[in-house]
């Protein structure tokens, strides 16, 4: 059996499919069955090596599969559980012929039912069948055929385009100029050249069935879901509630009726698919908008939300079980053929990035934007909405207050729910906030409650009836503190005065109704604490909440990967994460899943009740170890590294000092809370300088600086994240440094280097965003020697009980010491996969502290390891328009791919194919390099001559390049008329681009063709050591062959 | 803030507190002093469904029962009285954890008030619906007080009270005359339908179907019902023990075999015993709209629409009688079929309302078997 994963995070496909396709994995495992899993994504738990019989790290794409295909030859290949990506892929696969010369099956879904759901018209001829209707809509496959459809429908127009991610390439146009731009790009994102444009529906309420079906034609709605936002922002950007809240039981079964007879027509044999639709708030008219024959985000979010585990029964009736003769899992006692009833409320909030893409507007629309979400599980909405506000971690008061915006309110974005709060603060009536928001108006007077309650919280002497009250709406105490001028602990301490604590209760898919021993819990005042007996000794780990952009699945990985371990040595493992997308808060990961905000307040409630032997805050990046302070002076145990040592790695003065104790090499640096100091310190450590505000997460708002003017204008950028305590870090930049990424483990007597990663681009570029190497191609054999010395003696020093992650630079053969983070890492499960090394297991034994004697690290030597990998990254600028693809220092991309093979290019190759730049074959390269390039690039160049590209650069590349005997030609610069390069890229003449270029002014006057590259797929390098590699890859290409290997 | 305090107590002196909501914002605050007037008693059962608040109260099986919804926002859409299933709220109480009451809509609330049936919110409804399904159906009342003591002190009479009522619920939700309606179909067949409490949506299942229907009183006798000649018969549903219905059983043994019956809920449980067998009170009941069924009758599995509390013992019915449909939840008898003797019954509701459609097909089984 083949399962089909989903391939790197992106926007739209994240680590949803990791958790569906780790459930099903595990499920057909237990049958017996042998599973060979396909992914090139190896942060998830599903490319684990324990999870399948084989685990394959290979690219996603046609040719490689298929050579996967004919090595295992395989009964059968189940595409429903990896996203889009392994739905097209599958579509390729049976294009080819390939499922049929090898008679490999397709379970879940046919290739005519894939077409029939996905290919637009086919699903309106369905549609029309089963009597169902849809928005008034016409299949556009030319820009003048657009023009008259658009003048038929008339403005604001939906735009759709087939076979697209997440709807990449869609939006709504509202007035004609928009529509060209849009109608244009959108052919262009669909591979079928087909975009769907579609009368508007804006304002009408959104809603979604998570529906199964088994092959005797058993039917069941797992969840319905309706949606905060109404209709124009895409579903994956909504809030969205589950079950649905205000349609009429009538209403409910007429959709119910009508998901029935869809799924049906559409032929979906067995398994989960999900039917959205849009009905009028007025009349009640219902609409189809889309339907997915797969597993999906909303699946996902489904199954946390109610218990169903819909990916794992998924896979049981691909391989031909029937619902009747499957067990529900949470009771155990009653059948899987029942539809969940939920006696609580599940609001889900999806978490956004818009300010690491400047020059985007923060506007939501039809396209997916949102990068995580977290999920809230409460007695009622209002309890349910506020948890989940606080899970976000964008603020512990949950809905802050804010300076009411009439223009953010008015328009869908990813901060309006703040403005709605605050406009009822303001005193604004619901009718006002509806006509401007179209938000129905149950959802709204709950906010209004909220935010009235507000004012009485203010005006309250806090009595016992009082805070329960305020407890039941959800408020945090932070919220409280701030509302009555107390602090959060006096509020906590009055209320744990008045024995006001949280009950857990558990999620049981019945209501109560049955008897269930799943210890799956969310915590509500809403009830009285029952007797749960919680086992002793447990550890409770804390996982990494939302997924954002510098933190995500891969620690999910840490997590999960970290449980059996514990189990092993012989603790029971309690998770507390608020992440629905993810496989910790799979209810069968962990002994005891506590679905709740990371948040000091929740987390010291459920340490206080479980009692545990102690915490653990190394494995969820670094939400937990920022919790850790407060937890510890409440009385908490921290396992593992000590919080004195977090603080000497954390601290930038202590970690200073420790690296002169020891006398390691440091970039020269300063602090500076004003322009004055800093250009003091500039003078002092001279520039480049990179420079960053205190507190940080991905490297927001760290810049390379590179003059006297540009530390100006960062002063006047940022200064708003500039205080006395809080000073911007200033570090010599380390200029064409070649920077590594180390991870190590340690118990009390030994230490473990998991690997040396070496980055492939030079410093400057942020550690998450740059492609890496295991084993290092550049580093000498001393050089890596004395890094995994100074390593080695760092994490002595700072007595690290588990994992430590670090960053050094190596310049002109000295090794720097950058940063240290005593915690996983985002490269740890690479570094695993790369090396074999278990490295979370390991890592889990140092913080229980095992001896040597037990762990016997001499038995792992990650420089045995066999063949080559190498980290590739995605980056989401496709759905940014007018941000800046550019890299540095702060961390941008939402993925990673893993290339692995028995050499550097091949592995090389296999990680860039895997990220999907497209790698040509022929054509023109359009280079423009900065001085300093021009030489260090020749011969990357002359490569790119001798493959046959065809060359062209801007007037002073180009004159460099024929004064060194290579035909170039000359392009204009944006600024030198037309037709310019960026003219020349947007009509498609260019394969691919390399554009290197650094300081303010050069960056921004080289936007146009970084920007034209991401929207028309050319690939673009913005870093010369990062073209040189994708030359060899180009290179490794041209010959051909490739292997594929399971880990 | 309305913060009214009220208990629900059970039978047992166990209490469980709330808020006492009192007809919506617009009679809230006016001084009304009635409101302890509402006080209620009732058996106390839950309902695990989403949505159908309306359908639920206005459905006469529920006759003297307080309702807890284990959904914990209720009134949320509103009122409709087309969803109605009969002509007054038979409910003795209702139980959820939050209620709609804004400015902009408050109906449900409203209307619940306007039928003096007692709501209480911001129950700990987990905690009792373990409490009734650990251990059985009891009688409780809904009463407003400060103190539990004070509630306790209330309910007493007006629980024993509660339990002298007639047995037969049947006759007291049944029509008290017969009526007629004409039917859509004028090809399709003329049923007579014994009405034991009957919901609306039976009717307009039959209607949509027939040619004509007649609504006969639960203690009609089989020579009326012989008289008006009809091609079928329907047995609804209705509250109460099967055990204690009147006349009806005598009339059933009477008929069977005569023409097609079809039994509904309480339909099915009086025909089980007509047809030999025993039903016995289960401990909890079914309520809710996603209890699965196994139907060998229709050859499928679907979710079902319930509610009752006894059902028809498997081991007491007589060899010509096939069990077609189960409960696959705890295997409970859920459909029988007679074929010699012409007569099928289901335990859940074909007729949904609230619930899922899919059973509806068992009204043409039935249509197809008179013709």
């Amino acid at each position: 059996m083949v399962i089909l994963g989903s391939g790197p995070i992106v926007i739209g496909q994240a680590c949803e499919f990791d958790y569906s396709g780790t459930q099903a994995c595990k499920a057909l495992m237990k049958e017996g069955l042998d599973v060979i899993l396909i992914n090139s994504n190896p942060a998830t738990i599903m490319t684990d090596a324990e999870i399948a019989t084989r685990v394959y790290i290979e690219p996603l794409k046609l040719a490689y599969v298929e050579k996967i295909l004919r090595q295992e030859r395989p009964d059968a290949v189940i595409p429903t559980l990896g996203g889009q990506t392994a739905l097209n892929l599958a579509l390729e696969l049976d294009k080819a012929g390939i499922l049929k010369e090898l008679n490999i099956q397709l379970l879940g879904a046919t290739p005519d039912v894939i077409r029939a759901a996905e290919d637009r018209e086919k699903f309106r001829t369905i549609l029309d069948q089963v009597g169902a209707k849809y928005p008034a809509s016409h299949m556009v496959r030319t820009f003048e055929h657009g023009m008259q459809v658009a003048s038929e429908l008339g403005f604001p127009l939906i735009l759709r385009p087939n076979y697209t991610l997440g709807g990449a390439g869609g939006g709504i146009a509202f007035s004609l100029e928009e529509y060209q731009t849009m109608i244009a790009a959108g052919l262009h994102a669909s591979p079928t050249s087909e975009v769907l444009v579609e009368a508007s529906i804006l304002g009408w309420q959104e809603f979604e069935l998570e529906v199964m079906r088994d092959k005797a034609g058993t039917f069941v709605v797992i969840c319905s879901i309706e949606n905060f936002d109404p209709c124009g922002v895409h579903t994956g950007d909504s809030i969205t509630v589950a079950p649905q809240q205000t349609l009429s039981d009538v209403a409910y079964q007429e959709m119910r009726d009508e998901a029935r007879k869809i799924i049906e027509a559409v032929g979906v044999q067995t398994g989960g698919a999900n039917i959205q639709f849009a009905v009028h708030p007025d009349t009640g008219e219902r609409v189809v908008i889309e339907m997915n024959p797969r597993v999906s985000r909303s699946s996902a979010l489904a199954s946390k939300a109610t218990g169903f585990p819909i990916a794992k029964i998924a896979a049981l009736l691909a391989v031909g079980y029937k619902l009747e003769e499957l067990r529900n899992d949470i009771t155990g006692t009653t059948p899987c053929c029942y539809e969940p009833a939920l006696d609580y409320v599940v609001t889900k909030i999806p978490r956004f990035a818009f300010e690491k893409f400047q020059g985007t507007k923060d506007s939501l629309t039809t396209q997916m934007r949102s990068v995580g979400e977290v999920m809230g599980i409460g007695r009622t909405f209002k309890e349910s909405f506020q948890k989940a506000l606080v899970s976000l971690e964008e603020s512990e008061l949950g809905p802050y207050p804010v300076t009411l915006d009439e223009a953010l309110l008015s328009y869908p974005n990813s901060k309006r729910i703040y403005q709605i709060f605050q406009a009822f603060r303001d005193g604004r009536s619901v009718d006002d906030v509806h006509a401007q928001t179209q938000v129905h108006p149950w959802f709204l007077e709950h906010v209004e409650e909220l935010a009235l309650f507000e004012k009485e919280i203010a005006k309250s002497d806090l009595n016992a009836d009082f805070l329960r009250q305020a407890k039941r709406r959800g408020f945090a105490d932070a919220s409280i503190a701030r509302l009555t001028g107390k602090t959060a602990d006096e509020v906590r301490d009055l209320r744990w005065k008045n024995k006001i604590v949280p009950a857990y209760l558990q999620v049981d898919t019945c209501a109560g109704e049955f008897k269930s021993e799943t210890p799956y819990y969310y915590s509500t005042y809403h009830s009285e604490s029952h007797a749960v007996k919680f086992p002793p000794a447990m550890v409770a780990l804390l996982g990494s909440g939302p997924n954002r952009i510098g933190q995500g699945v891969e620690f999910d990985y840490s997590c999960v990967r970290s449980v059996r371990q514990f189990q092993r040595s012989g603790h029971k493992v309690a998770m507390i994460n608020s992440n629905p997308e993810t496989v910790s808060t799979d209810y069968d990961t962990s002994d005891a899943l506590f679905f709740e905000p990371l948040t000091f307040e929740s987390v010291l409630e459920i340490l206080r009740l479980i009692e545990p032997v102690g915490f653990v805050g190394q494995l969820g990046g670094q939400t937990p170890i920022n919790l850790a302070h407060r937890l510890v002076k409440a009385g908490q145990k921290l396992l593992g590294t000590t919080l004195e040592s977090i603080d000497l790695a954390e601290d930038r003065g202590l970690f200073t000092k420790i690296c002169q104790e020891l006398n390691f090499r440091i970039p020269l640096s300063g602090m500076a809370t004003d322009l004055k100091a800093a250009q003091d310190i500039a003078a002092r450590i001279g520039f480049p300088i990179i420079c960053r505000p205190s507190y940080v997460i991905g490297g927001r708002r760290m810049e390379l600086v590179e003059n006297g003017e540009e530390l100006a204008t960062y002063f006047t950028r940022h200064g708003a994240f500039i205080r006395p305590d809080a000073p911007c870090m200033m570090d010599q930049f380390l200029d064409r440094a070649l920077e590594v990424d180390v991870d190590l483990v340690r118990g009390p007597d030994w230490t473990i280097i998991g690997g040396v990663i070496e980055h492939i681009e030079a410093a400057g570029v942020h550690s998450g965003d740059s492609m890496g190497v295991v084993p290092p191609q550049r580093l000498k054999d001393e050089t890596c020697a004395m890094i995994e010395d100074l390593s080695r003696r760092l994490a002595d020093r700072l007595n690290v009980r588990g994992f430590l992650n670090l960053q050094l630079a190596v310049k002109d053969d000295q090794v720097f010491m950058l940063e240290a983070n005593p915690r996983s890492s985002r490269s740890v499960p690479f570094i695993a996969k790369a090396t074999g090394i278990p490295l979370v297991d390991l890592g889990v034994r140092g913080i229980l502290g095992d001896k040597a004697a037990d762990v016997q690290p001499q038995k792992y030597d990650w420089h045995k390891i066999k063949g080559v990998a190498v980290k590739g990254v995605v980056f989401p600028f496709k759905k940014f328009p007018d941000a800046d693809s550019i890299l540095g220092p702060e961390m941008k991309s939402t993925g990673e791919t893993m290339g692995r093979g028995p050499d550097y290019p091949e592995a090389l190759l296999k990680a860039i194919v895997s990220s999907d730049l497209q790698l040509p074959a022929s054509g023109e390269v359009f280079l423009s390099l900065r001085e300093k390039d021009k030489e260090e690039l020749f011969d990357v160049v002359k490569d790119l001559d001798q493959l046959g590209f065809q060359l062209s650069g801007t007037a002073g590349t180009a004159a460099y390049l024929e004064s060194k005997g290579l035909e170039c030609l000359t392009v204009k610069k944006v600024h030198e008329g037309r037709p310019h390069c960026v003219d020349r890229i947007r009509s498609g003449d260019i394969a691919f681009v390399i554009n290197t270029t650094s300081g303010r002014t050069s960056i921004e006057a080289s936007f146009g063709i970084r920007r034209s590259c991401v929207d028309y797929s050319i690939p673009c390098i913005t870093e010369s050591d990062a073209a040189r590699a994708f030359v060899i890859a180009l290179k490794k290409r041209k010959q051909g062959d490739f292997t594929v290997n399971p880990l | 803030m309305n913060r009214t305090k009220g208990f629900l107590v059970l039978e047992s002196g166990e209490t469980f507190s709330g808020l006492w909501q009192q007809g919506g914002r617009e009679q809230s605050g006016t001084g009304q002093s009635d409101g302890l007037a509402w006080d209620r008693a009732g058996e106390v059962v839950f309902n695990t469904s989403h949505s159908g608040y309306e359908e639920m109260a206005t459905d006469p099986s529920y006759l003297n029962q307080i309702i807890v919804l284990t959904a914990p926002q209720q009134g949320n859409y509103g009122e409709n009285d087309e969803f109605w299933e009969s002509e007054r709220i038979w409910i003795d109480g209702f139980v959820c954890v939050e209620m709609q009451n804004s400015w902009r809509d408050q109906r449900w609330l409203e209307k619940l008030g306007r039928h003096k049936v007692p709501v209480l919110t911001e129950v700990d409804t987990r905690k009792l619906v373990f409490r009734l399904r650990d251990q059985g159906t009891p009688w409780g009342a809904l009463v407003r007080a400060e103190t539990a003591e004070e509630a306790l002190a209330k309910s007493k009479d007006l629980i024993a009270a509660k339990k002298k009522l007639d047995k037969d619920w049947v006759h007291f939700a049944s029509v008290k005359e017969e009526r007629t309606l004409k039917g859509d179909n004028p090809r399709g067949p003329k049923i007579a339908v014994l009405d034991f409490g009957c919901k609306m949506n039976s009717l307009r299942e039959l209607k949509s179907r027939c040619s004509e229907i007649r609504v006969f009183p639960s203690r009609t006798d089989a020579k009326k019902i012989r008289a008006y000649n009809p091609d079928g018969i329907l047995l609804t549903n209705g509250p109460g023990d099967p055990g204690d219905v009147q006349v009806a059983p005598e009339t059933l043994k009477d008929l069977i075999g005569w023409k097609f019956i079809f039994g509904i809920c309480m339909g099915h449980q009086v025909l089980g015993r007509a047809l030999g067998g025993e039903t016995y009170k289960l401990k909890f009941g079914h309520r809710g709209s996603n209890h699965p069924i196994k139907d060998s009758l229709l050859n499928k599995i679907y979710m079902s629409s319930q509610n009752h509390g006894y059902a028809v013992k498997l081991d007491t019915l007589p060899k010509t009688v096939q069990v077609t449909h189960v409960n696959l939840n705890d295997n409970t008898v859920a459909g029988i079929y007679d074929p010699g003797r012409k007569a099928m019954s289901v335990q859940f509701h074909p007729e949904s309302h609230p619930g899922p459609h899919e059973a509806a097909e068992l009204f043409d089984f039935f249509i197809r078997q008179t013709q």
